[in-house]
């Protein structure tokens, strides 16, 4: 972009955009003219189109500084809603915390997404524990729960995260992973995941998963649909095969319902959708329908019996 | 939880997200859903009227003009398909009158196209980085950033460094989206010098695009 005529697109280029910020602008005709000019213009508008897109990701530096540092409850309408982008994004600015490491702690029914200083994001279900490192801002340890981590690439500087005795290095990527009592699980929807590099350096693609126990082992690959991967996020849980248990840990964790299970369903295999409601009693409904099993209310939530 | 490929019921489907300016947010996520109906569309179009049935009379209406467009804004032969995109995205989204249904439908088309340029870059950077990287699996989503922590950091020092008139109009522009007008009452300054303010910083963040880049 050196030369002046180049300059001179990039210029009117720039001017299109600014005036299509405007909500009332409808002189499209006169655009599409523009564009049948040269075909070097539509790719020089989609690059400063581009640019101003990004754009969204600047913030001014007061809401930085505005990070709370106690958990702050959604209610599930709003973000059942279709209003996640809405949601907190809380920039954890590192300088505000005394200790070295920050430890982010979700409720139950409680969703939280973490801005890192990389540019990485980390959407966080309830019921989880994510430790993030001043030190190793390329790191980050889920104690417990699940998130959904969205790493920006770095060469020679891949991203960490530690669950338990298994270590995740991204290889640039969008992926889902939950610690559950006895199993982790990981599903990669975008880019690629080396779990435990050091030992079992089991690669994982887009749109496939693993289950590794927590005992380890080598751990069990599935396909996965990578458009469903991160469902709870939209409060859906789509299932192929999990136990009742897990899916009674999951409701825990993303809807903060409190679920009991009986040993004789506990290891039931579930398959079936549920959609995370404000109206807690359909959701066990639904779920008690579609497995076949019983629901007994209870003073504090409910147990699952046959 | 691992969600598994294959056969899963979907006992309810999520409220849709409304298109606010015409883009759609949930696009990839949404994509299954859409295939689905696009498949009956015909007979459901046929049944239905008010608010989503209009903007598809008018999607179709003004097919050669929105099809032309397409093929000058990039897609060149691929227009039919995008096309064909946006009618999904169209009934498949539910929005309320829309006071210039053509206005936007050519801001959803363009929008369209931004995202299909934006997956691409996406993937190019990933497949620079990582020569394994499978790149059929790609389904980058079209709201992840292409710019990192530290590069929007330069991005501020550039704006900061156009003096602070400059950067005040830019800011409420970008990020307060504030119209020219208001701005410029805001500043006590004429419309023609927030337009010239906003042109500036716009330009110097095109040359540090291009530093960047290369």
């Amino acid at each position: 972009m050196s030369d002046g005529m180049a300059s001179q697109v990039e210029e009117q280029a720039i001017d299109w955009m600014i005036r299509q910020r405007d909500p009332a602008f409808d002189e499209w005709q006169d655009f599409t003219a523009w564009l049948d000019l040269s075909p070097d213009h539509a790719a020089v508008y989609d690059r400063i189109a581009s640019l101003d897109t990004d754009l969204e990701h600047l913030s001014a530096p007061a809401e930085e500084i505005a990070a709370p540092r106690s958990p702050l409850l959604a209610s599930r309408r709003t973000w059942i809603g279709g209003a996640m982008a809405a949601m907190l994004v809380g920039a954890i600015s590192f300088s505000l915390f005394g200790s070295d490491s920050t430890r982010i702690e979700t409720n139950a029914g409680e969703q939280r997404s973490v801005a890192l200083a990389d540019g990485s994001r980390i959407e966080i279900n309830g019921g989880t524990v994510i430790e993030l490192d001043k030190d190793r801002p390329r790191f980050a340890r889920l104690e417990s729960g699940e998130a959904m981590f969205h790493v920006i690439h770095r060469a020679g500087d891949p991203f960490t995260v530690e669950a338990g005795e298994a270590r995740l290095v991204d290889l640039g990527t969008s992926f889902n992973v939950v610690r559950r009592r006895r199993t982790l699980n990981v599903a990669v929807s975008e880019g690629l995941v080396a779990y435990n590099p050091e030992r079992e350096n089991l690669h994982i693609k887009a749109g496939y998963g693993i289950e590794a126990g927590a005992e380890g082992g080598r751990p069990k690959v599935q396909a996965v649909d990578p458009l469903s991967i991160g469902g709870w996020r939209k409060g859906q849980l789509v299932y192929n095969g999990a136990s009742i248990e897990q899916v009674a840990e999951d409701l825990g964790r993303t809807a903060g319902l409190s679920i009991a299970v009986s040993p004789d369903v506990a290891a039931l295999p579930f398959r079936g959708a549920l959609l995370v409601s404000d109206d807690k009693q359909r959701v066990i409904d639904d779920l008690t329908s579609l497995a076949g099993i019983r629901a007994e209310k209870q003073t504090e939530g409910w147990l699952l019996t046959r | 939880m691992l969600l598994l490929h294959g056969e899963t019921r979907l006992l309810y489907i999520a409220p849709a997200e409304g298109a606010r300016d015409g883009r759609f947010p949930n696009r990839s996520s949404q994509k299954k859903k859409h295939r689905g109906r696009s498949d009956q569309f015909m007979n459901r179009a046929d049944r239905e009227s008010g608010a989503a049935r209009g903007i598809e009379a008018v999607l179709l209406a003004n097919r050669d003009e929105l099809l032309r467009f397409l093929a000058v804004r990039g897609a060149g032969d691929a227009a039919e398909d995008v096309f064909q995109e946006l009618w999904v995205n169209i009934a498949g989204s539910s929005t309320g009158p829309i006071a210039q249904p053509l206005s936007y439908l050519y801001r959803a088309a363009n929008n369209l196209m931004l995202d299909r340029y934006r997956s691409a870059q996406a993937a190019r950077m990933r497949e620079q980085a990582w020569g394994e990287y499978d790149r059929d699996r790609a389904d980058p989503s079209a709201e992840q950033s292409l710019i990192s922590r530290e590069e929007l950091a330069r991005v501020d020092d550039t704006i900061n460094r156009l003096g602070e008139r400059a950067a005040a109009a830019f800011r409420c522009f970008r990020l307060e989206g504030m119209s020219q007008r208001d701005i410029a009452a805001r500043l006590g300054v004429s419309l023609s010098t927030v337009e010239a303010d906003l042109r500036k910083v716009y330009a110097a963040l095109a040359r540090l695009k291009g530093q960047i880049d290369e």
